[in-house]
């Protein structure tokens, strides 16, 4: 190679990151969607890839993946009105991509930013798949737990963790969990055990991720609990009630930090003596 | 320069009697056909899917003629020896591959004119408004043309004219899911961020070419935005016409 | 300006790499040292594969050469000043064919920079001279082999060269094209250019050639004027003689060749006398005598060691 042709290709190359840069500034890294909205529904994509279904149904997965998940987590901007269509098509174009059911649900049901916090899509998202999937309890096991969480009807989720129960494979603890569902109406411990479940399940990625989250959420509210305890233990010592939480410290009450997990001070009433998860806190939910 | 614009109007000639430009018959009778046919469609979408298949077709056929021309430009002369004669004479090898470049740049150019002259009259006929802001969307179209056309003849100096158009298929179908490559570690945690982002910049990223989709409802591209895609399309194009030339030079013509 | 050699190349080697997983070298050429003179018609003979093409590929610029230099009219090889005054026919031409002879003829006018009214003039002058001016606007797609052959000779010419460098010109031409040719090369000289061609049908080279390579396994074996080459055999003469059977009596043991309606006849020169008689006992004709001359052919097959002819062109009597 000549000497000017060698320059000039030195030149070039890092015009072409540079350029992208600049271009991804303005035009948005991630470009939108929106010719998805463009093809209506599932079956109308199935008949343009005749033959390829799988291929495509994989392509449509990949892209809504990376466009709801992963690094773009808590991105502003996502279009979460194309969610439940994507997952549609995807679903349609290969009815037993058992991962597109559950992680769509999971992106529907979580709270905004994650998902679109809009459970009722994500559970009916679950019962497509527990349809079109009957030989797979993990999924029943999934929409069993969401009926539970986010749509907070543990009697519902017990009797879809009873049905699970009788598909050969399924895991041995479904029936006490549903049990424990009927008898408690479903407390903490149960919610970890289901939130372990998932997480435990789940590949490295973002739904791993969120039930770790969620876990460590409720060791949150068991260490705020546990401190609630401790404001007790001194109103019951000192007769009132400390005025912070730092006073807990100070009267060697409490060598346990005064932060949840995510290192956010808790929350604390004096007046009720509660200790709660602060509303700055990213760990916070509604309850 | 003169030889190498002899070469270039040389190269034109050769694609016009080599009936390339007859893929432009087929996109007349696809614009007729779509125009007519979509008239009977809902009110609010057939001006949006006439343009989109439109854009779609420029871009599709661009495609197939960049890669078939590309590769047939340098391969087929090293193959036939057709370029024997001419390496004699006093024309340089980079005039020759750089005048062939020219040449098939030319032809995309014509191509594409053609069928955006086609696409608006086929708006007009079907009573529309030419909406000039599809511009912004074929200018990109053929920055993208001419870069598979570099892919195309670098290939062709390295390889035979079949394998070079599956090699330059290859480059232009994974460009254009450049953003599946950038983001693998969404579906592939393990891979570490280092290979993924080279992998990301190895690869010409087809989709900073695409504004269709954007075009076809009407939102605004900005000039600035095309000033960088233009900047991108050179840089990446001097690279491989570059690379392309040099392995050209060293070549034996055993 | 006037060099006195045209081309001169100097340990001008080329191999090539053999093998796809295990890689040789396979010489193609070694220390080719070489000179044509200006004005003089020189053959470059040699069998198949012998490094002749090799060569010519080298000094046109297709082939990069390992070692050694050459030079061109007077200039360095890699220059490109002297490809203005140079023209090259390469082997089984292949011209673009979707052109016509006369387009083809003006694009190559183009790229040694012609004036269009130059161009035009050439092409007329070279089709004519070919022999193709009423072919001038078929496409080249339509031509035969030795109508190919014919514009890739024009396409050599155009530019008017002081040298012209032809691989096979007769390659793919019927007897009057090969007449035609002949006859251009010798036009060539007459107008003070030089020649320098190679061929493996060493009749041609004989016809033509002041001087000669002879080359093999590319390697030179000789250079010299073919009279140098090739000797006269005084001590045997040959008769062609008409009239006479093969097998008539009284011939003996001589050497005997049918050569169309004649019979050549190889005597020993003391019985050249005796070979007279009995031809004419026969009823036979003497048509002509002269030494033997040996052939390049001859010559050649004695320097590659390979035996001389077939058994059936010679009659043992």
């Amino acid at each position: 190679m000549t000497r000017g042709l060698a320059v000039l290709l030195l030149l070039l190359v890092p015009v072409v990151p540079w350029s992208q840069g600049q271009i991804d500034r303005r035009a948005g890294a991630f470009r939108p969607q929106e010719e998805v909205l463009y093809l209506w529904s599932g079956r109308q994509v199935k008949r343009l890839f005749p033959g390829f279904e799988a291929l495509a149904a994989d392509i449509y997965w990949l892209r809504t993946v990376q466009y709801f998940g992963g690094q773009r987590r808590f991105a502003a901007g996502k279009r979460f009105d194309l969610l439940l269509p994507l997952v549609e098509i995807t679903t349609t174009l290969d009815p037993r991509l058992e991962i597109a059911y559950r992680y769509g649900a999971i992106f529907l049901s979580e709270p905004v930013p994650l998902g679109a916090g809009r459970p009722r899509e994500g559970v009916e998202v679950l019962a497509a798949g527990t349809r079109n999937l009957p030989g797979s309890w993990r999924l029943r096991q999934d929409l069993a737990f969401f009926h539970y969480i986010y749509l907070k009807d543990p009697q519902r989720a017990a009797a879809i963790l009873l049905e699970a129960t009788e598909i050969p494979g399924a895991a041995f603890w479904l029936r006490t969990l549903a049990a424990d569902l009927l008898a408690k109406g479903g407390d903490r411990a149960t919610s970890r055990r289901m939130w372990s479940q998932m997480y435990e399940q789940g590949e490295a990625g973002v739904i791993r991720e969120n039930a770790k989250f969620r876990l460590q959420i409720l060791d949150s509210l068991d260490a705020a609990d546990h401190l609630a305890g401790l404001v007790a233990e001194f109103e019951r010592r000192r007769g009132r009630r400390p005025a912070r939480l730092a006073e807990l410290r100070e009267a060697g009450l409490s060598g346990v930090p005064l932060v949840d997990l995510a290192g956010t001070p808790f929350g604390y009433d004096e007046k009720s003596g509660r200790v709660f998860i602060s509303h700055e806190s990213p760990m916070w939910r509604p309850e | 320069m003169s030889r190498l614009l002899a070469v270039a109007a040389n190269t034109f000639r050769e694609t016009v009697r080599e009936r390339v430009l007859y893929n432009l018959v087929f996109f007349a009778i696809l614009m007729t056909l779509s125009g007519l046919l979509l008239g009977q469609l809902s009110i609010r979408q057939d001006e949006k899917i006439l343009k989109d298949i439109g854009l779609a077709a420029m871009d599709l056929f661009g495609v197939l003629i960049a890669v078939f021309m590309g590769t047939g430009l340098v391969s087929k002369e090293i193959e036939r020896r057709s370029l024997y004669p001419l390496l004699a004479k006093p024309l340089t090898r980079g005039e020759f591959f750089l005048g062939k470049f020219a040449g098939l740049a030319f032809t995309l150019l014509v191509n594409l004119a053609v069928m955006t002259a086609g696409l608006y009259l086929t708006l007009l006929a079907t009573g529309r408004r030419p909406d000039p802001g599809l511009l912004a969307a074929i200018y990109p179209i053929l920055l993208g043309l001419l870069l598979v056309v570099a892919f195309a003849m670098l290939f062709s100096t390295v390889t035979s004219s079949a394998m070079a158009a599956v090699l330059t298929v290859g480059v232009a179908v994974a460009g254009r899911f450049t953003d599946v490559v950038r983001n693998m570690r969404e579906v592939a945690p393990g891979t570490p961020p280092w290979l993924s982002e080279a992998l990301y910049s190895l690869l010409p990223n087809f989709r900073n070419f695409d504004f269709k989709d954007r075009v076809a409802y009407g939102d605004a591209v900005g000039g600035d935005v095309l000033v960088w895609v233009t900047a991108y399309a050179v840089a990446w194009i001097g690279v491989v016409l570059g690379l392309g030339l040099a392995s050209f030079r060293s070549r034996d013509f055993q | 300006m006037s060099e006195p050699l045209a081309l001169v190349t100097t340990g001008l080697s080329k191999s090539y790499r053999t093998g796809h997983i295990i890689q040789g070298r396979r010489p193609a050429l070694q220390d080719l040292d070489l000179e044509v003179r200006t004005g003089e018609i020189f053959g470059y003979v040699g069998p198949n594969g012998s490094g002749k093409t090799t060569t010519l590929k080298l000094l046109t610029g297709l082939l990069k050469p390992d070692r050694g230099d050459a030079r061109v009219l007077g200039e360095p090889l890699a220059s490109r000043a002297w490809r203005f005054r140079a023209g090259y026919l390469p082997e089984h031409p292949y011209l673009y064919d979707y052109l016509t002879a006369a387009e083809y003829l003006d694009y190559a006018g183009r790229l040694f920079g012609l004036a269009a009214s130059v161009r035009r003039e050439r092409t007329r002058s070279l089709l004519a001279l070919v022999g193709l001016e009423r072919s001038a606007d078929l496409p080249l797609r339509r031509f035969s082999k030795g109508m190919v052959q014919r514009a890739g000779l024009a396409q050599a010419l155009v530019n008017d060269p002081e040298l012209v460098i032809l691989d096979e010109p007769m390659s793919g031409l019927d007897p009057i094209g090969r007449r035609l040719v002949r006859d251009i090369i010798l036009g060539l000289r007459k107008a003070g250019k030089t020649v320098f061609f190679s061929t493996h049908i060493l009749s041609d080279a004989e016809a033509l050639c002041d001087r000669v390579a002879v080359l093999r396994a590319g390697r030179l074996l000789k250079v010299g004027a073919l009279g140098d080459l090739l000797r006269i055999d005084v001590e045997h003469m040959e008769i062609f003689v008409s009239g006479v059977a093969p097998d008539a009596p009284g011939l003996g043991a001589m050497r005997r060749e049918r050569v169309g309606d004649r019979l050549r006849i190889e005597v020993e020169e003391r019985e050249l006398g005796r070979a007279v008689a009995a031809v004419e006992a026969a009823g036979g004709r003497v048509l002509s005598v002269q030494p033997v001359r040996q052939t390049l052919e001859d010559y050649f097959f004695r320097e590659m060691g390979a035996a001389t002819g077939g058994a059936a062109a010679w009659g043992e009597g």
